[in-house]
């Protein structure tokens, strides 16, 4: 029996992602076959039975650190971790070191001394991981950082849709919201480029970043226009503070000019789906009825595809570096 | 008595147009003569002499750097000393220092304090306004009795309209020039009363984009300058633009200066050697105010620099702790140290054949002093021995770890260029060994 379960796992490893890095900190940058193969894996996890056993990595230490607050994120990364067999340590720093006056680097080498093989990082500073994978010798995934990129995401949006509809490839996906200050958008804008979608980009003139069109978008300040025949719309979180002020007038002014309703959605191809990072606000960028639209509505998909990504990303991680030890 | 003698340096003297290869004698503070062969036996009798062959190196006169900041964990004495070693004989610092140089008994305090006849000059702009709020005019005529030659809010913009309007007025009254950082902060972001929620962090552009850092805007240099130069021609005021860095603001001085407005400006070398694609490794040494701008601001500052319409470069030093710039960059301090590259990096302009040699060293010498109502340092007969010698060819890399101050935007950058001796009142503040190896008797 013990025999069998080992020759299982060793198939299994044997699939695992080879990655050029031994970090995940961004979207930007990774070749097509790379994100291929990791979406393709966690497709591989996402049909496995829950109750498979996929611990391959045990004693595999994982810290979840987390300098801004979150949940789904963090739920989803020690789940992933957790059901890859690895031990898991959530820490939550919002504010925490700041206080104490520590330097982010010092808190990371404090970590870094108890020597885990993994750090899951989310800050508000753009570029933050890549100061932490400069100084550590763990790997580091980008859980999101400031307004940079959050690549987990981009890689379950990206499995949610080829689950969906089956490809990428000449998709026409429509990214509306708060794409300036989105991390969300921007590793979305890289992963479906790179895989040969065409993404459009709906903003108000005030959400969207200068040049945008360089990194290969369209750009919309009119939804209607935005969406039209469009396979995927993609709605981005508009922060509270942003609904009212310079930005926008009112939430009721977002929702008229860019929040997702039917008439809206009628312009976009019949079989269209809409997703959304989340967390949503319902009625102001979406109405809470298409949200719940399990026809149209892929979010709960997406929540449940970051299960598995995580997976194949954390053990891609593992394999990469094993990897890289034998060489 | 002591006698200097450099044999056979080129001198090269941007006031008198004079470059020719000449002996150079230096006696005491002043410098005693300037000879195509000078005669050793002429002051045999005297009880000293030091002789170095400086065949192959130049000589001109010391630097001005125009733009100091001394920073909080700085030692004014120490960064005197550091400035003397790398060519610069005389500085001007900038008042955001703690506390404030805002008042004529502080003025007085430093300048007593840097009072050292071995080491760099120090000169201080004053504070234009009391306190950062920016409104109430600074005691500016007391300041400039006890030596202020200039009047600015330093690493901040004067905001207000009516207090630059009177400012100018003011400062014309006691003939001194102010001297403007230029960017628009409720535009950057950087006005902390206003209620934006932004912290302008870089240019704004595609590079800010894919960083998914707060862009600030070229043209927050613009509309202060435009309104400046307004308030300039109302009031006849000399006005000055510290480290000048778009197109935009360059094409709006060139244009003031024709109808012979009091106009000038400097740039600094990160914005003729560097563009905002330094960034993209979120590299912190980058992070400048004003910020990195693109190619073609870079390139407007070089066309400036070549047409005049630039008047001088200053170093812009602004040295910052390790600790402070390793940080993520939202997070990091603003600034680079600069007086160690300053002279290396406007050598650097006429390597790459931008300008000449003679150029170079007036944007770094009379043209500051121009701007300042200084003295125009001179190499000639009887004028104060402040001077440097360099090998302008010598082949050299800018190296972090060489340098006393951090961080540099310039890190390995293959240069060519060496200051080899500093002397200020005619003494030698700084003798590379390369240079004491010449000496000959």
């Amino acid at each position: 029996m013990n025999k069998l379960k080992k020759n299982k796992n060793d198939s299994f490893f044997s699939s695992a992602v080879k990655l050029s890095s031994n970090h995940l900190l961004a979207i930007e940058g990774m070749e097509k076959s790379e994100i291929q193969k990791l979406i393709e894996r966690a497709d591989y996890f996402a049909n496995l039975d829950r109750h498979t056993n996929t611990k391959v990595l045990q004693g595999y230490v994982v810290l979840n650190v987390f300098f801004e607050n979150s949940t789904r994120t963090r739920v989803s990364f020690e789940l992933a971790a957790r059901r890859l067999g690895a031990e898991v340590i959530n820490i939550s720093l919002i504010n925490s070191s700041i206080k104490k006056g520590e330097s982010l680097l010092d808190t990371a080498s404090t970590l870094n001394a108890m020597r885990p093989d993994l750090l899951i990082v989310r800050h508000p500073h753009s570029g933050a991981p890549l100061l932490f994978a400069d100084y550590l010798n763990c790997s580091i995934i980008n859980a999101g950082d400031g307004r940079h990129e959050h690549p987990t995401q981009a890689l379950l949006d990206a499995l949610t849709i080829k689950r969906r509809v089956g490809y990428l490839e000449g998709l026409k996906i429509s990214i509306c919201g708060d794409i300036a200050n989105s991390r969300v958008a921007r590793s979305n804008i890289h992963l479906l480029t790179t895989m040969g979608a065409e993404v459009r980009c709906v903003a108000p003139c005030t959400l969207m970043p200068s040049n945008l069109e360089n990194l290969g978008v369209k750009c919309f300040s009119n939804m209607k226009m935005g969406i039209r025949d469009a396979d995927v719309v993609m709605l981005l979180r508009l922060q509270n503070e942003r609904m009212t002020g310079t930005e926008n007038p009112s939430e009721r002014e977002y929702f008229k000019f860019f929040g997702l309703d039917e008439a809206k959605l009628a312009l976009a191809n019949s079989n269209a789906v809409i997703m959304h990072p989340g967390p949503m606000n319902r009625g102001v960028e979406i109405a809470s009825a298409l949200a719940d639209d399990t026809n149209r509505s892929l979010i709960k998909t997406q929540v449940e595809m970051g299960v598995a990504v995580r997976m194949s990303i954390i053990e891609a991680l593992n394999h990469t570096k094993n990897k890289m030890m034998k060489n | 008595m002591t006698f200097t003698v450099l044999k056979s340096i080129k001198v090269l003297n941007p006031k008198t147009s004079f470059n020719e290869i000449s002996d150079v004698v230096v006696c005491s503070d002043k410098i005693f003569s300037i000879c195509k062969d000078f005669k050793t036996e002429v002051s045999q009798q005297d009880k000293q002499i030091n002789i170095y062959n400086c065949n192959g190196l130049t000589m001109s006169p010391g630097l001005i750097d125009m733009r100091v900041n001394i920073g909080k964990t700085e030692n004014l004495t120490a960064t005197q000393k550091i400035a003397a070693e790398n060519g610069i004989t005389s500085m001007v610092i900038l008042p955001n220092q703690t506390p404030k140089l805002n008042n004529p008994s502080i003025i007085d305090h430093i300048k007593r304090q840097s009072e050292n006849p071995n080491l760099t000059k120090v000169n201080i702009y004053g504070a234009a306004t009391k306190d950062d709020q920016g409104l109430e005019m600074s005691e500016i005529g007391l300041m400039s009795e006890m030596g202020s030659i200039g009047f600015t809010n330093g690493n901040k913009s004067i905001k207000n309209s009516l207090v630059m309007r009177r400012l100018m007025s003011y400062a014309a009254m006691i003939n001194r020039p102010i001297i403007q950082h230029a960017e628009d902060e409720d535009l950057s972001g950087l006005n902390k009363a206003s209620t934006t929620l932004i912290n302008g962090e870089m240019n704004e552009g595609e590079v800010s984009t894919r960083l998914g850092l707060i862009g600030i805007p070229s043209c927050a240099e613009v509309i202060i300058v435009e309104r400046d130069i307004r308030l300039a021609k109302l009031t006849g005021a000399s006005y000055h633009v510290a480290h000048i860095s778009t197109r935009d603001s360059i094409n709006v001085i060139r244009e003031a200066k024709k109808i012979g407005l009091k106009v000038t400006c400097d740039t600094a070398p990160p914005y003729f050697a560097l563009n905002e694609t330094s960034l993209l490794s979120y590299n912190t040494a980058f992070k400048l105010s004003p910020p990195l701008r693109n190619e073609d601001d870079r390139l407007a500052v070089i066309e400036g620099i070549q047409d005049g319409t630039i008047d001088a470069i200053a170093s812009d030093h602004r040295a910052r702790s390790k600790d402070t710039k390793a940080q993520p960059f939202s997070a990091a301090s603003v600034g680079a140290s600069g007086i160690e590259t300053l002279f290396l990096m406007t050598l650097e302009l006429v390597h790459k054949k931008i300008i000449d040699l003679n150029k170079a060293i007036s944007l770094l010498t009379i043209n500051p002093a121009n701007v300042l109502n200084m003295k125009k340092p001179s190499l000639e007969k009887d004028e104060l021995a402040d001077f440097i010698i360099f090998d302008e060819n010598y082949p050299n890399v800018i190296n972090q770890n060489n340098l006393k101050t951090s961080p540099t935007p310039f890190d390995q950058r293959k240069i060519k260029g060496k200051i080899l001796g500093t002397y200020i009142n005619g003494q030698a503040t700084y003798i590379n060994q390369i240079l004491k190896d010449k000496i000959i008797k």
